[in-house]
């Protein structure tokens, strides 16, 4: 063999090698993507999605919220959870007789806990001071909309609210999951 | 030495990668691994550590991306695998290269060192690479049995608990080995975490390091030719290790990946048995490349088996690692190592005859064979209820994501003390067993008060026998059969059979029209879904058995899906033998 075809012959090998090398990882890299990549096309955690009873109609008093915790079923990832604190939301009622509105604690800015403050009768948001009034509409403060309002239905007295989340930090209202 | 060939100045990707290896020196790093020459020329009899360690590779990558979604406890292990497997993209193909792939890791290591025997590349100076490798084969031997673990399936649990509990026979030391081994007291959720840390952490670790190892001393003292060649021969067809090694290492890989993947497609993933049960009686069997120990076990009972779990193996492990040592051939020609080969041939077909004995036993056995089927038809059953989702409680519990199943349960614990099924469970009221069907109804009908019926609720003036013709009774049991909604009864017979109500005097004590009230059931509709709903929730109300029932109220017991189930599961056992 002469040393041009040696040469051929050792640029060809290197080729080989390199392309086989590429090949296996790309065979063990490409078929993982799939599981890298799933979050992107599949609902892990989903929530009941049907309306859950959360308290009494009773119970809530014209212009005073009250806090409530949100159970029903979920499904996570592997898991199915019969009975599990999806979230809160916040009760409200303007007169004795009103209908009664629920709004997520879930603050649409970056998603701390909305709390109530009894004295600027206002939510208020812990972490970035915004505030917002009885009907949720955002007063002062970075959040890009108002309170997320959430689906309420009675059943006699019980009060039921269909428990949703939303993407933060978006002017729109856009349900995640 | 060869290095890899040295960048062109004119091309720009060349001057890039000039820019990097001035400041990465990446070429003396692939020179340091790839480099050096092949004496006697390249070859794929040298290839088959290089293709063991592109495996490895292989097992890294796919490990990450399984670690993506495993949850190590046993509450979750198996529902995470099943999610994994089942429900996530490509999962099925990612498992099954991790887990086919370990299996071709034990083969080609195993190979290797076969070679590498063959060739007497143990001997001076290389003893002691020898032993670093028999370490890897070691520590690949590790990974597939803690990896095996992880999943929680019932193979999983019993071929560790096995291995734990030799372990645990190991003189002085094994109490101790075992509860380190086992992560605890007993078998539990340390286990698996001790495991997957073994697993995902340790031995990858360990596995490097020797490898790092590995590497170096074969490059510090380079291949060894093959034996049959001439010095002359050797020095005459010798050539750089780069490529020419290099194309045949990654050719050897590839290949054995290949034989993976398509293990992959045609199995569509590697198995998942059902979740671990330990109340079970599962026939345990290793997986192969443990058969030969399994078998050899068989030969031992009582306090001879330490000889087939410990004293075998351990000869066997110490005869390898003194191999250099206890070779005192002058050349390593083979023809002058007569023994050391005769006597490691002698070794693996030890193994291949006992593997081949253990496989044609289970072979023969209609025994194993129905185990396998059933277990099999469990796995198929688990997986496809996890496709719902396992409840906290863990794997096991995913049989009650089915109806029946949870029916079944519910029925043990809320009906069977008081009914039974074929004879199995309390006699405080009727059997339950062929509820529904033509049999039940006639047996009934003729006997109302007999064991297997009423007799049982020992009811103050119950129904009495009827009384009647053959033909009479046929029609009446016809006409109780069309209340059920039994697509097979005949409207005919049936309509004999209402026409006979007030004759036989029926109507006395049962109204048919759904409503109205008498001293016995209305049979409007008897035995249909809504109809046994309505039993189990309160059978004392009017419409039903009123005054005379003895049956708890089940409404405020239980949820209305419940008792749906429960009235599913009293109507199946129509069919149900």
């Amino acid at each position: 063999m002469d040393a041009k075809a040696f040469d051929t012959r050792r640029a060809f090998l290197a080729r080989v090698t390199g392309a086989l090398g590429a090949l296996m990882g790309a065979a063990a890299v490409i078929p993982g993507l799939g599981l890298l990549l799933a979050p992107l096309r599949k609902v892990t955690v989903s929530g009941a999605g049907r309306p859950l009873r959360v308290g009494r109609a009773q119970d809530v008093r014209p212009a005073k919220p009250l806090r409530v915790t949100v159970a029903g079923e979920q499904q996570d990832a592997w898991l199915r959870l019969e009975r599990v604190t999806l979230g809160s939301c916040w009760l409200v009622r303007a007169t004795e007789t009103a209908p009664v509105r629920a709004f997520s604690t879930v603050c649409p800015h970056l998603g701390c806990g909305i709390d109530f403050d009894d004295k600027t009768r206002q939510f208020q948001c812990p972490c970035h001071a915004s505030s917002f009034d009885l009907d949720g509409r955002c007063l002062t403060g970075p959040s890009p909309r108002g309170l997320d309002e959430l689906e309420v239905s009675t059943s006699g007295s019980d009060v039921l609210v269909r428990y949703q989340r939303f993407r933060t930090n978006t002017p729109g209202k856009e349900p995640i999951g | 030495m060869t290095s890899a060939p040295a960048p062109t100045p004119q091309s720009p990707r060349a001057s890039r990668r000039g820019w990097l290896d001035e400041r990465l020196g990446l070429s003396e790093l692939q020179a340091a691994i790839l480099g050096g020459e092949m004496p006697g020329g390249a070859g794929f009899w040298h290839a088959l550590g290089a293709a063991a360690a592109g495996l490895f590779v292989v097992e890294a990558i796919t490990g990450v991306f399984l670690a993506l979604f495993y949850a190590p406890s046993v509450q979750t292990a198996w529902a995470s695998v099943a999610y994994l497997q089942d429900q996530l993209p490509l999962g099925w193909f990612v498992r099954g290269l991790h887990s086919f792939g370990s299996s071709a890791m034990i083969v080609v290591t195993g190979l290797h060192l076969l070679q590498v025997l063959l060739f007497g590349a143990y001997r001076r100076p290389r003893e002691l690479n020898w032993i670093v490798g028999l370490g890897l084969f070691g520590l690949t031997a590790l990974f597939a049995l803690s990896g095996y673990l992880l999943p929680w399936d019932q193979k999983g649990y019993w071929a560790k608990l096995v291995e734990a509990t030799i372990a645990g026979s190991t003189p002085v030391i094994g109490p101790a080995a075992q509860q380190i081994i086992q992560g605890g007291s007993a078998f539990g959720n340390a286990t698996v975490t001790h495991a997957f840390a073994a697993h995902t952490m340790a031995l990858p670790a360990a596995f490097v390091a020797l490898v790092v190892l590995h590497v170096y001393l074969y490059r510090r003292h380079g291949p060894t030719p093959r034996w049959w060649l001439s010095a002359r021969e050797v020095a005459a067809r010798t050539v750089p290790a780069w490529p020419h090694q290099a194309a045949r290492d990654a050719t050897a890989a590839a290949l054995a990946l290949a034989v993976v993947a398509v293990a992959t497609l045609a199995q569509h993933g590697p198995p998942l048995e059902s979740p671990a049960d330990p109340t079970s009686s599962y026939l345990a069997r290793p997986e192969w490349y443990a058969l030969p120990l399994f078998q050899l076990r068989m030969f031992f009972e009582g306090r001879l088996e330490i000889v087939a779990t410990m004293v075998i193996p351990g000869v066997a492990t110490a005869l390898l690692v003194a191999l250099p040592f206890l070779d005192r051939a002058p050349t390593r020609r083979p023809a002058q190592r007569r023994a050391i080969l005769f006597g490691a041939a002698l070794g693996v077909g030890a193994m291949a005859v006992l593997a081949t004995i253990a496989l044609a036993r289970d072979a023969r056995d209609p025994a194993y064979a129905k185990a396998r089927a059933e277990e099999d038809a469990r796995s198929r059953e688990a997986r496809r209820l996890a496709l719902k989702g396992v409840p906290p409680e863990g794997g096991l519990a995913v049989y009650r994501n089915d109806p029946l199943n949870r029916a079944r349960e519910l029925w043990e614990q809320r009906c069977a003390g008081c009914h039974a099924l074929s004879g199995t469970g309390g006699d405080k009221g009727p059997d339950l067993k062929g509820y529904g069907s033509r049999a039940w109804i006639r047996g009934f009908l003729l006997d109302p008060d007999g064991a297997l019926y009423m007799g049982t609720a020992k009811l103050d003036r119950g129904m009495k026998p009827v009384n009647g013709s053959l033909d009479e009774l046929d029609a009446l049991t016809e006409m109780v059969y069309a209340e059920t909604g039994a697509p097979d009864a005949n409207p005919e017979r049936a309509a004999a059979g209402r026409a006979l109500i007030s004759g036989k005097d029926c109507d006395g004590c049962h109204e048919v029209d759904g409503e109205g009230e008498n001293t016995g059931p209305n049979l409007k509709g008897r035995g249909t879904l809504d109809w046994v709903e309505a039993v189990i929730a309160d059978a004392g109300q009017p419409r039903l058995y009123g005054e005379k029932n003895k049956m708890p109220k089940f409404a405020d017991k239980l949820a209305a899906t419940e008792i749906e189930d429960l009235a599913k599961f009293v109507i199946g056992q129509k069919t149900t033998r």
